[in-house]
């Protein structure tokens, strides 16, 4: 049996990449292929899919998949083995939203960027999740860089935890509690949005914090009826996503947003800024907030959440923008690339 | 039935009649993080700033396991104990880092 062992810098609960990670070893192990997945730095929550780097032990034969999203001084050990590599590149937030709040991480980042080349060279094929990526790829000197989407699940969201509390529409933030994600800007278009229109509402942020004291810093700006709720298990998102009437990205930089896809799952209106991958994953389904005013922000939000007739025309283009990243469509991309990375 | 392109339209106007009227004011495009986020390379002033390491342990040192709150504890205590290395590594660090920018600032002038 042929093994495909994934490899990442950091593994965790909630984040994309790790997500992505399970669900490829779901496909993987229903297609035959062995291995395991393993990461420089595993939070304890993630012990059950993830074992440290150091444990990794591949034959000659076995392909490595590089997911790259930051760097991590134990991934270069890689570049020295002989087995075949599939590069998946995610993205790499750029280090100037971190430095002021986490120097750690921005390292990470600028260093993560500046390798991403040797990466590239060292792998038999490199694949990037979003035409966005694809062209940090290029600029990294691959020139035959392949999309490969994300392998979006619907089964993952069926399952319904705990509804939130709260009266009033629900607007719904979902992603890494981190600076590029602007947060501050998202709750003051939520405060702008209730001020002008007045009557219950709440907003839920859901993703996990940066740090502890970041957390706070976003904190200090809530009022109540902001709930930031840290990592939602995937049944208690699946409930949140259910109940509220829009969600909301005023994120800077995105590599990919699979948020998006959820949302167009459940169809949810969606008013996000038009960063990164997300014109290319959200297409004519979102109702894009170009003007760089947080009034605008609001009344955005405000017709997303009592049109119903915009409510409508966007959860048909919605399910029309999933259909392009079906699951078995994109698990035959795959396989295909993994293939010609093991050819 | 409003088209999103619509209703991107419509937002603005909305935005603008209420402004008119007095609305939303204070709001516009600013928020509370934008000081904080580097764009390109960092101002004299900020290296300046960051040149001075001074770690608020209280601040970074966390653990994400469940009833980890023992744990952060313990990571506390330890470097605490070891109080008198880390302000000399700072410290030696810190001496680096201004002499490297003075150096930096008297090239400049000659240039």
């Amino acid at each position: 049996m042929t093994a495909v062992h994934q490899v990442l810098s950091s593994a965790g609960p909630y984040d994309a990449v790790s997500v992505q990670a399970r669900l490829w070893r779901s496909l993987l192990t229903e297609r035959g292929y062995g291995g395991a997945d393993h990461a420089a730095a595993v939070d304890p929550r993630a012990r059950g899919d993830f074992a440290p780097l150091e444990r990794l032990r591949p034959a000659r034969g076995d392909l490595l998949v590089i997911r790259w999203s930051a760097y991590s001084p134990r991934l270069l050990r890689l570049l020295e083995r002989l087995e075949r590599k599939l590069l998946v590149y995610h993205n790499v937030t750029p280090p100037g939203y971190f430095w002021n709040h986490h120097p750690g991480v921005a390292v990470a980042c600028a260093v993560g960027r500046a390798q991403l080349p040797l990466f590239a060279r060292a792998a038999d094929v490199c694949a990037a999740d979003s035409e966005f990526n694809a062209g940090d790829l290029r600029a990294a000197g691959v020139a035959d860089a392949r999309v490969l989407p994300i392998l979006f699940d619907p089964a993952r969201l069926a399952e319904r935890g705990r509804a939130p509390g709260g009266e009033g529409p629900l607007v719904l933030v979902v992603s890494r509690l981190a600076p590029n994600k602007r947060h501050d800007l998202a709750i003051a278009a939520f405060d702008a949005w209730r001020a002008e229109h007045g009557g219950p509402a709440r907003m839920l942020c859901v993703g996990e914090p940066l740090s502890p004291s970041y957390a706070a810093l976003i904190g200090g700006l809530a009022n109540g009826t902001v709930t930031l709720a840290g990592g939602l298990s995937q049944p208690d998102l699946n409930a949140a996503y259910e109940d509220a009437d829009v969600m909301l990205s005023m994120s800077e930089h995105e590599g990919f947003s699979v948020p998006l896809l959820e949302a167009f799952h459940f169809g949810l209106p969606v008013v996000a800024r038009p960063a990164g991958a997300m014109p290319e994953v959200g297409g004519d389904a979102v109702l894009w907030d170009r003007a760089d005013d947080l009034a605008v922000t609001a009344e955005l939000i405000d017709a997303a959440v009592n049109d119903d007739g915009l409510r409508a025309t966007l959860a048909g283009r919605g399910r029309a923008r999933l259909a392009e990243y079906e699951h078995a469509h994109t698990a035959e991309r795959i396989e295909a690339a993994i293939k010609d990375a093991l050819a | 039935m409003s088209t999103p392109e619509d209703a991107e339209r419509g937002a603005r106007e909305e935005a603008e009649r209420r402004r008119a009227a007095g609305g939303y004011a204070g709001v516009g495009s600013q928020g509370p993080l934008d000081e904080s986020i580097v764009h390109g390379a960092p101002s004299r002033e900020l290296l300046a700033q960051w040149a001075v390491i001074e770690i608020d342990t209280d601040e970074i040192l966390y653990s994400t396991r469940k009833g980890g709150a023992p744990i952060t504890f313990l990571k506390r205590i330890l470097v605490r104990l070891l109080r008198q290395y880390f302000v000399e590594l700072e410290a030696r660090q810190t001496r680096f880092n201004i002499a490297l920018l003075e150096r930096l600032d008297a090239l400049e002038k000659k240039q």
